[in-house]
């Protein structure tokens, strides 16, 4: 097997409501994976399974072929397995060197080579004006910028970005997308999670669409717009290709 | 650099310290303590004295925990009480000197603090406070009815005796040295902490666990970490009361009022900081021993009230601490 991570038959419940129904889908090493699908599709449940905030009522979990169903959120981050989240959780009383260092510990055990990783992640994500600034101070744009700082810090082999466009102007949209795109190529397999339509179908290499808890439609971004199902369970709406 | 304006929010961490550095002005505080020592300054307030530095340590201890972990703790006094006893017991029945004893009450405090944040530290806010209380009353009820050990109600004394080889000091310029030394150290290992990878973790957890947990920190070891840390420093200093007052009263050492003054004291001088509870304590330990001994007579509980009201007006004009307010003083004065 050479998928990074395999999501195989996985489900999770909340009382009678299914937001995650069998779902199956693999991600090779390297790819830009799209996660869409609309409101109360199952995306973040799906998301939250992955990222092992809450293990799956049922079905298996692989990374890199070893089983982690069930495994707990520091455990994925352990494995390589770093995320983001839709609204910011940044440490508020932190600065945003020490919000970062934090995560670059995972990897680098001393205080000095923690705070390197975490100034050059400051760097490619062109936080570095804002470095000793106390996060609590930051706006939502440079919240989002933040969050993706402290994932990109873990040095890990899968990130999981969950709507880090909500709520940017078009340029940051511009940015991030870079930022975004320009991983795969560092060796950082993506799986985003995105609400910004435009901006992930240029730049995903492959998309899956979840609609009631099941993927409805996978396959290449322009291919997945035209098909049918997908069009419908976004009620209509046209998918615009910029 | 600007300024940047610190937005009062509840018991806010006072600014952004300078992780692990010592200031001219800490240090130039600590010189004062030492000559003031030295020099047997105020020999009429020496008791003042110990106290002061000895809760000056003691809250730098809870600040371990309430301060930098977030762990809100009103059950200090159980581990303060624990310190005391390990150590008095020891010395009584197994002839330990509580030179020794004191690494025994600290390490006995630091397990019944890993065993209070394993079973209660996944609770949130109120509810954590809410059994750290109870977890210190189940320990005083434990000391008051294990009279076989404790001595029950009646306690324990310890012959008043000076003899340096069993910690009873001659004078009070002696036990003030002491408790300068345990302040020293409690103040050492929080700047030692607040620099290192463990204090970064501690901050996480208290700022934003899920944060923390994605980025691969179990919550749960840290704060059994800070914990445990937290309750051996006081611990030890529960052995050094212990010896300054050479009798162990069940009702005092294990009360919840001494539990508040724990939280109390790094409350008002700056949560999470490493002066802000040395401050506190230089403040309200003078305040509350000078008003009990010069209007306890007066009339009964006005000391008290005075207490309680300077209190509220520091509680509401610095809201993040004394040393929130000097950081916000530094920062007015433009600089060269």
């Amino acid at each position: 097997m050479s998928a990074l991570l395999e999501v195989r038959d996985v489900s999770r419940t909340f009382g009678a409501t299914r937001a995650v129904d069998k779902v199956s889908f693999a991600v090779e090493p390297g790819e830009l994976l799209g996660l869409i699908g609309p409101n109360g599709a199952g995306k973040s449940t799906l998301f939250n399974l992955i990222a092992g905030v809450m293990p799956p009522s049922g079905g298996k979990i692989t990374v890199d072929g070893a089983d982690v169903t069930g495994w707990k959120s520091h455990d994925m981050a352990r494995a390589g397995v770093a995320r983001t989240f839709q609204i910011p959780k940044p440490y508020r009383q932190l600065s945003v060197i020490e919000n970062v260092m934090i995560s670059a510990f995972l990897r680098e055990r001393s205080v000095v080579a923690a705070r390197e990783l975490a100034d050059a992640t400051l760097a490619d994500l062109a936080l570095a004006p804002y470095r000793d600034r106390p996060a609590s101070e930051l706006t939502v744009g440079l919240l989002k910028r933040l969050e993706v700082a402290r994932a990109l810090a873990m040095r890990p082999k899968l990130v999981l970005f969950d709507e880090i466009m909500a709520g940017l102007t078009p340029t940051e949209v511009g940015t991030m997308t870079e930022i975004v795109a320009g991983l795969p190529s560092r060796g950082i397999t993506v799986i985003w999670v995105e609400h910004v339509l435009y901006a992930i179908m240029k730049t995903a290499t492959r998309m899956v669409v979840v609609n009631r808890g099941r993927v409805i439609a996978e396959g290449a971004p322009a291919a997945v717009a035209r098909e049918p199902l997908v069009v419908k369970a976004y009620l209509g709406e046209e998918m615009k290709l910029a | 650099m600007k300024a940047m304006p610190a937005k009062p929010d509840g018991w806010r961490i006072s600014g952004l310290p300078a992780r692990g550095r010592i200031s001219w002005f800490e240090l130039v505080l600590f010189a004062i303590c030492v000559a003031w020592v030295a020099l047997g300054l105020a020999p009429t307030l020496q008791d003042v004295v110990v106290l002061s530095f000895l809760f000056a340590g003691l809250a730098l201890a809870w600040n371990i925990a309430g301060g930098c972990a977030g762990l809100i703790s009103f059950g200090h006094a159980a581990f303060f009480g624990i310190g005391a006893y390990a150590s008095t017991i020891l010395s009584q029945s197994c002839n330990v000197t509580p030179w020794l004893g004191i690494f025994a009450g600290a390490f006995a405090a630091a397990v019944a603090g890993a065993v209070l944040a394993l079973i209660c530290a996944r609770l949130k806010g109120p509810f954590f406070i809410l059994s750290s209380l109870a977890f210190a009353e189940v320990v005083r009820i434990i000391a008051l009815n294990w009279s076989d050990v404790t001595g029950g109600a009646e306690g324990l004394s310890i012959p008043p005796v000076p003899n340096l080889a069993n910690m009873v000091l001659g004078s009070k310029t002696a036990y003030e040295a002491l408790m300068l030394v345990y302040l020293a150290a409690a103040y050492v290992l929080t700047r030692w902490l607040e620099a290192s990878r463990l204090g970064f973790y501690l901050f996480a957890v208290r700022d934003n666990d899920e944060a923390a947990a994605a980025a691969g920190i179990n919550p749960l070891v840290v704060r059994t970490a800070a914990m445990a840390l937290s309750a051996a420093l006081t611990g030890a200093g529960g052995t050094l009361f212990a010896q300054y007052f050479l009798y162990l009263d069940p009702t005092y050492v294990i009360s919840p009022e001494l539990s508040f003054q724990f939280a109390l004291l790094p409350a008002v001088g700056g949560l999470g900081t490493a002066i802000g509870p040395i401050l506190g304590s230089f403040l309200i330990t003078p305040l509350s021993e000078l008003l009990r001994s010069n209007l306890g007579n007066a009339a009964a509980g006005l000391h008290l009230v005075i207490y309680g009201f300077g209190l509220i007006v520091l509680m509401l004009y610095f809201p993040s601490g004394i040393a929130g307010a000097l950081e916000k003083l530094r920062q007015r004065r433009p600089r060269p």
